[in-house]
């Protein structure tokens, strides 16, 4: 439960009407000719879908290529210029220090440069993003596909696991379990080296955040069961392991393609809002969601510095949502007409 | 109707009990032990041995599990440092802010009510309406702007609505109020000025999440068999829309709407740090931060209640909206 | 399927978030430095005239309305035998009296004078040992019942309850002659007996035996634990929630953690007391929002804003605007005080003096400074006292510019690379980390290795109290009870203080013989005479051990609402005082 930036919300769900509740449902078509091909090619007629599909691979590539970025720049994240502040903390300049070296300024204070740190902020973000995802994604196909194909007691414990699993507080648990789970592993005079961190709040997130797509994927096996094709190979005698991941798996992988595109921006946002709360990752590893949340107090004194992590976040974000719906309306010919 | 109600409901009491559970054990894997936090001054082995004794920590796990369960269901007594006895439902003591956590959390309560119940009903109203409408108006102006703001709302952070909001409306502008708590029953204007901003913060963002799925779910029930037969059968467009492809539309809507809800009961952790106001995610917060772990068990429990309840009103809700449930 | 033109509301938005504040350029050379002098002066009240009341009218006070504190945090504790913070402290001076206060111009000149009491104490055989003191006529509490000494008595006995925790233990200490002072005196098995060495000759008289000469006692006795509380009202640690008052005020609500309202105590006697006022009808104390969010309603000043202050001063983010906006100047006040912050350095560990010496060349003042957001929130030290001390002398025994000297912290170290590791508390949001990173990167350049270690905010201090702990630097602050280096260097550097279990002082864990005698001999002298030789004594330390890198001294920079008026610095705990606060009609 709640892992998105509004409180509250659960991440997958924005994915959930494709495949929610089975009785309304009717099976999504992607019977006959390589839908694959067919989404592809609807997804290069839609516009917005090229538009944000490109700003993300741009941005992925952008995080992806920090070193090269940085030497290219020529400044790295961990410089501080406390010689370009004032006696305040704040950068000398125009609009938080803007000029040809540090291109969106100065961070007030601690005096490093906005650019290389976003560069480098949102290589943390996306990793973190699309670790969380990929595991979400992972736990929840399982757990789901399972729960769906055997039914019986065995769905209804599962199903009672997830319940469990939607019960318990997300932020709560996070808040309390990080750092004690450092003192555990770490001694006194040790560091915790920077990763740890980046680690723990991946395997928080998978934790908390499968309930949704087994949910969804239960969903799915459940309308697929009984169809013919489960039918005969049932009576061919296939093993289950043949059953779930040769036989179900392949047919539903749109909707979990859906619902893994869109729970990356839920997890950037919802790795912004740890920061927000203090818990997210920790100096002097750059990261998206603490420099935003830094920024917040400088609204009135130094907007540039609010201005240019609160718009990298927001395309980002914006792109990745965009993309997801486009995706969907690709993959479900039904609601596009 | 009945056993499915039952069983629903002992499904529930079971989920609360492995969440009480599991809190407990994850408390007892902490590497720090509360009774440091507890008596900051002089604190010679023997007097932690004493504090140790007092908070129950020195008898056996199941022992305390079973004393903590009591006190919420008949009450306890705890020690003198700790005020004495303590009436059901007994949370606990917390030493950090020197009063039983049931206290505290009578006070609160009311604060993350008053937050999310109002946002809720905005919420909701305004993110189906919004859906719906441009479902049905789908491809006109009205269906772009719905969308545009739909997804602007999807992508932004709660955080930064707020800041944004509290410098335009409260320090700028300075039409409304500080966002602050007043009892509605001590003065409902007071408290609807205060809380006014929370509540579009929440709304702007939720009904954001709302438009997107009410309006998706509104465009397959539209190709939905049933509506065109509807329209075949020659019966007015307002009544096939509003009252065979709505209704069909927002019932799955129904299980969302309630998790949301229950969830955001549970402590609007964000809302309510970026508005400064001490409802149960504040408190949640803090007790984290003190290492307050009475505070934080019953946080944690309070919220796990607000989500399963919700989940179980979800489900009969459903079962009665849609009889094909039951047959489950 | 088409898609609206997001870009056009993102834009709207976007404007919006610029709008607010408009291209500045914030040009070099233009700053105005803060400058921040004022050095204390501090007495004992000799004339029995200083101690009674009433205290002078405050220019341009009026009578009536409600003055706001807002405050991030809620009080700890107001009981007050366990108030101990800054706040506790600050709102004590409105419901408590105690034996002694301090009587404070705001800048830096104290004196110290009788408060329950008619003089701040009488050394009855001049060896410091027996103390004497007699209480005022006319003190009552606010339910009317008289004040005794039997009450202040009591409130002294209970204070030796290790459930009410939270107060400062001088007196216990004293009386019982032993940190452990719980093993000599046992409150809840008798709460009508009075501890070793208290005693009540009669109801206007409370009298001190002490084993050891504590000269120091009516300083100690000023903290709100002297303050008298009805026995009959004692409710242990619930008294925690409405305490009995003495002062003006009386506490009419509390809501913990939400606000606190008191009103006028019409019991309160303005002839028996030397310092405090009643103008505001009430004082109300709100809790929750944080400093960028006080700072901002203050700027707006409205409503009830307009007679409130801003508890946790003005955030680093908003100096900038308050600073530049001439209309908020009047209403901010800007003093440094007298909390003294260091890097210190366990000595147990780094027992090279060299490298202690060399960290004091390496360390980047300036740097750090800018890291917490500028000079007025924090101003540079180089003395183990405060300037706000009495008698404070300025030196700088390591002298290397504002920005540290790493050449020369390279040549001490002589090519060796010390790994130390350094304990950084895990404070609300990020700036603790930030300050890690900071002194890091200092250190690293002058040829250290330095790990930063976070540890949780609530356990930094007792883990860094404890004498084995396994951190070689750590940030220290201290803010001294009363101006005095008695107060300062033999609290925080006599080695023979150190505790084996914890909860120690001084945590560089210094323990130097030569020190410790020179302590002995200066606090035998006479109190007027030790001022000069604290002074002396902080410099021998810093050339002589090097224990700690003395950093910065905080800077109290407030903002207050246009109605607010009568505020002042405390010139003892360094934060806004309220006893001549009124609201402006």
């Amino acid at each position: 439960m709640s892992l998105t930036p509004v409180d509250g919300t659960v991440v997958a769900e924005a994915a959930e009407p494709l495949g929610m509740p089975e009785a309304t449902r009717t099976e999504s078509g992607f019977v006959g000719r390589s839908p694959g091909q067919l989404a592809w090619a609807r997804l290069r007629r839609d516009r917005v879908a090229v538009v944000s599909g490109a700003v993300m691979v741009v941005l992925v590539v952008v995080a992806l290529a920090a070193p090269l970025i940085e030497k290219l720049y020529g400044v790295g994240p961990y410089e501080f210029f406390k010689d370009d502040l004032d006696g305040y903390g704040m950068p000398y300049g125009i609009s938080g220090g803007i000029s040809g070296t540090h291109w969106f300024g100065l961070e007030p204070g601690k005096g490093s440069d906005i650019f290389i740190n976003l560069v480098y902020g949102m290589r943390t973000s996306l990793l973190i993003a699309f670790a969380a995802a990929v595991i979400t994604a992972v736990i929840g196909v399982v757990m789901g596909i399972v729960a769906g194909y055997l039914g019986g007691w065995v769905d209804a414990a599962l199903g009672w696991v997830t319940d469990l699993f939607l019960a318990l507080p997300f932020l709560i648990f996070t808040l309390t379990l990080v750092r004690p789970l450092e003192l555990h592993f770490y001694g006194p005079r040790d560091a915790v080296p920077s990763w740890f961190r980046i680690v723990v709040l991946i395997a928080l997130f998978a934790v908390f955040g499968w309930t949704g797509t087994a949910r969804l994927v239960r969903g799915q096996v459940i309308s697929l069961r009984e169809r013919e094709f489960v039918e005969a190979a049932r009576a061919a005698g296939a093993g289950l392991g043949h059953m779930l991941f040769q036989q179900l798996l392949p047919n539903i992988w749109a909707p979990i393609l859906v619902s893994f595109s869109l729970a990356v921006p839920a997890y950037i946002t919802g790795e912004a809002a740890l920061s927000f709360l203090g818990v997210g990752v920790v100096e002097p590893i750059p990261d998206f969601g603490r420099m935003i949340f830094r920024s917040l107090d400088y609204l009135q004194t130094d907007p540039a510095y609010v201005f240019f992590p609160g718009i990298t976040i927001f395309i980002l974000v914006l792109a990745f949502n965009l993309f997801g719906d486009a995706l969907r309306d690709a993959l479900d010919p039904k609601s596009t007409r | 109707m009945l056993r499915f109600l039952i069983r629903r409901v002992l499904l529930a009491v079971l989920t609360l009990f492995a969440v009480s559970v599991l809190t407990f054990m994850m408390f007892f894997a902490l590497p720090r032990d509360p009774v440091t936090a507890m008596c900051p001054k002089n604190c010679n082995a023997e007097r932690l041995e004493k504090v140790r004794k007092e908070l129950g920590l020195s008898d056996p796990k199941t022992t305390q599990y079973a004393n903590y369960m009591k006190g919420i269901f008949v009450g306890r007594n705890l020690g003198e440092a700790q005020g004495g006895r303590c009436p059901a439902p007994c949370l606990g003591y917390s030493y950090v802010n020197g009063e039983d956590v049931t206290t505290t959390f009578a006070r609160v309560l009311p604060v993350t009510l008053s937050i999310v119940i109002p946002a809720a009903v905005l919420w909701l109203g305004l993110g189906i309406g919004l859906g719906m409408l441009s479902a049905l108006r789908r491809g006109t102006v009205f269906d772009r702007l719905a969308i545009g703001f739909s997804l602007t709302g999807a992508s932004l952070q709660l955080y930064f609505v707020g800041a944004v909001l509290l410098i335009v409306f409260v320090y700028d502008l300075k039409i409304l109020p500080t966002p602050r708590y007043v009892s509605i029953f001590d003065n409902p204007w007071e408290w609807a000025t205060t809380l006014v901003l929370p509540w579009i913060a929440l709304a702007f963002l939720f009904s954001a999440i709302y438009a997107r799925l009410s309006r998706a779910q509104m465009l397959e029930t539209l190709s939905e068999d049933f509506v065109r037969t509807a329209r075949a059968k020659g019966l007015p467009k307002r009544t096939v829309y509003g009252r065979h492809a709505l209704r069909a539309a927002i019932t799955p809507l129904v299980t969302i709407a309630g998790l949301d809800i229950g969830g955001a009961l549970g402590g609007t952790v964000i809302t309510e740090t970026t508005f400064g106001l001490r409802g149960l995610g504040r408190t949640a917060i803090d007790a984290v931060r003190e290492g307050d772990m009475p505070t934080i068990m019953a946080t944690v429990l309070i919220s796990a209640t607000f989500i399963v309840v919700a989940n179980v009103l979800v489900d009969v809700l459903y079962a009665l909206i849609d009889p094909r449930v039951r047959l489950r | 399927m088409r898609r609206p033109r997001t870009a056009a509301a993102v834009t709207g938005l976007l404007a919006v978030t610029v709008a607010l504040g408009a291209c500045s350029n914030n040009k070099r050379g233009d700053d105005q430095s803060t400058n921040l002098n004022r050095q204390a002066t501090g007495s004992i009240a000799t004339d029995p005239k200083d101690s009674m009341g009433p205290a002078p009218d405050v220019p341009g006070a009026t009578k009536g309305g409600t003055f706001t504190i807002i405050s991030r945090t809620k009080i700890s504790h107001i009981d007050p035998q366990r108030t101990y913070s800054f706040a506790g402290l600050a709102n004590s001076q409105l419901i408590e009296r105690r034996l002694t206060t301090f009587k404070d111009d705001g800048k830096g000149h104290v004196t110290l004078v009788g408060d329950l009491a008619v003089t701040p104490g009488t050394d009855v055989n001049k060896d410091c040992k027996t103390w004497e003191f007699k209480l005022k006529d006319g003190l009552k509490f606010e339910d009317g019942s008289p004040i005794t000494s039997k009450d202040v008595a009591y409130g002294i006995a209970r204070s030796f309850d290790l459930d009410l925790t939270g107060g400062p233990t001088y007196i216990q200490e004293w009386l019982a002659d032993t940190p452990q002072y719980d093993t000599k005196f046992d409150f809840k098995k008798n709460k009508t007996a009075l501890p070793p060495g208290l005693s009540t000759p009669d109801d206007k008289t409370i009298r001190f035996e002490f084993a050891k000469p504590h000269c120091d006692l009516p300083f100690a006795a000023s903290l709100p634990a002297t303050a008298p509380v009805p026995a009959a009202k004692d409710t242990g640690v619930d008294y925690d929630k409405q305490p009995v008052s003495s002062g003006p005020y009386k506490i009419v609500k509390n809501q913990l953690g939400v606000e606190i309202d008191m009103e006028r105590n019409t019991y309160w006697d303005p002839k028996t007391d030397p310092v405090r006022h009643q103008y505001p009808d009430k004082f109300v104390w709100q809790f929750g929002p944080d400093a960028s969010a006080q700072t901002n309603r203050m700027i707006a000043d409205n409503g009830a804003d307009q007679s409130a202050l801003g508890w946790n001063g003005i955030d680093s983010s908003l100096v900038a605007k308050v600073m530049n906006d001439a209309s908020l100047k009047s209403r901010t006040i800007l003093e440094p005080t007298p909390s003294h912050n260091t890097l210190t350095i366990n000595t147990q560990r780094v027992t090279d003096l060299k490298v202690r010496q060399a960290l004091n060349y390496a360390i980047d003042r300036d740097g750090l400074i800018k890291t917490l957001g500028g000079e007025t929130v924090a101003q540079p030290v180089t003395t183990l006292m405060p300037p706000s001390t009495i008698g404070w002398q300025n030196y700088d025994a390591y002298p290397a510019g504002k920005s540290g000297n790493i050449d020369k912290a390279k040549e001490l170290l002589g090519g060796k690379t010390p790994e130390l590791v350094l304990a950084i508390r895990d404070d609300n949001g990020s700036q603790g980390q930030e300050v890690g990173t900071q002194l890091k990167n200092n250190l690293e350049k002058a040829g250290f290795k330095i790990t930063v270690k976070t540890v949780p905010a609530d356990s930094y201090l007792d883990e860094t109290k404890k004498k084995d702990n396994p951190y070689d630097l750590y940030l220290g602050s201290w803010a001294a009870d009363w101006p005095s280096g008695a107060a300062i260097l033999p609290v925080l550097y006599d080695g023979r203080a150190i505790k084996a279990d914890g909860s120690n002082n001084g945590t560089s864990y210094l323990n130097d013989p030569e020190i410790n005698a020179d302590f002995d001999r200066i606090l035998a002298l006479p109190t007027d005479q030790q001022a000069a030789e604290w002074a002396k004594e902080d410099k021998k330390i810093m050339e002589k051990d090097a224990p700690v890198v003395p950093l910065y001294v905080d800077v109290a920079f407030y903002l207050h609402g246009s109605k607010a008026g009568g505020l002042f610095i405390d010139s003892i705990f360094g934060q806004p005082a309220f006893v001549n606060a009124y609201v402006k009609s």
